[in-house]
């Protein structure tokens, strides 16, 4: 089963500032509009959408990926056993997406993630 | 480590160097009075961010331990009303009961998260973890 990427993040600790340089270079439609105040950024159709999350002040901005898997917990046991750490275990979103993060075993984190089925009905 | 764990470290190296040392001396030391200091340090006064750089800065404490500070006092509040049968599920709420601004409290809930203080099992359950 194919593993695709289907989203991005970047952490800032300047969210919004980050937003919105992005938004105006690209024309990228942003929207906040969510139970965790997401910043979510739509880059057109053919595009991967992503997002801005925010970061503590004293951290690095930076970029993770998002890989769609069909069942996050069985994708974590299996990260881990090639080497990965888990920074956020797997949870359930508002929006009823499952995610974790992840850090791979040279230092990158991403995540995982199960897309909710609610988003297509 | 929150403000009033600090405060209370503090409170106690200075009455070790000088047992007569009086929490209304801290007090005044500080910059606030002797009521509201007991209040803080018996939990019965919540603090703000600009209470804790305030006095963060009063005893000189790193902009890091200051900023450390905010995000455990944060987290202890989030904590609290997850613990409210009223919470919900989401930021925006969390942030108006709180008075944490919103995008403090998405950096608080990824720490309760990665510290596994909460966990999230469905889209508007959280729970405390032990």
């Amino acid at each position: 089963m194919p593993h695709p990427v289907t989203g991005w993040q970047i952490i800032s600790p300047h969210p919004d500032a980050t937003a919105a340089f992005y938004q105006q270079l690209f024309d990228w439609h942003l929207d906040r509009n969510n139970t965790l105040g997401y910043r979510e950024l739509t880059t057109g159709d053919d595009g991967i959408n992503g997002g801005v999350w925010p970061g503590p002040p004293d951290e690095r901005p930076f970029a993770q990926l998002f890989i769609e898997v069909p069942d996050v917990h069985s994708h974590v046991e299996r990260a881990t056993s090639l080497g990965a750490t888990v920074l956020v275990p797997a949870s359930v979103l508002p929006d009823g997406d499952v995610m974790a993060v992840l850090k791979d075993p040279v230092g990158l984190p991403f995540a995982i993630r199960s897309r909710s089925k609610l988003r297509d009905d | 480590m929150d403000m009033r764990a600090i405060l209370q470290i503090e409170f106690e190296s200075r009455r070790k160097r000088n047992p007569r040392y009086s929490l209304r001396a801290f007090a005044l030391s500080i910059g606030t009075n002797h009521g509201t200091l007991s209040q803080i340090l018996r939990s019965q006064r919540r603090l703000t961010s600009r209470n804790i750089r305030q006095l963060g800065a009063r005893i000189r404490l790193t902009d890091a331990q200051i900023r450390d500070a905010c995000l455990a006092g944060h987290c202890d509040s989030i904590v609290s009303l997850i613990a409210d049968p009223r919470f919900k599920a989401d930021a925006r709420w969390i942030a108006i009961m709180t008075g944490i601004p919103l995008d403090d409290v998405s950096v608080a809930l990824h720490w309760l998260l990665h510290t596994r203080r909460i966990a999230m099992l469905d889209r508007r359950t959280w729970t405390l973890q032990s």
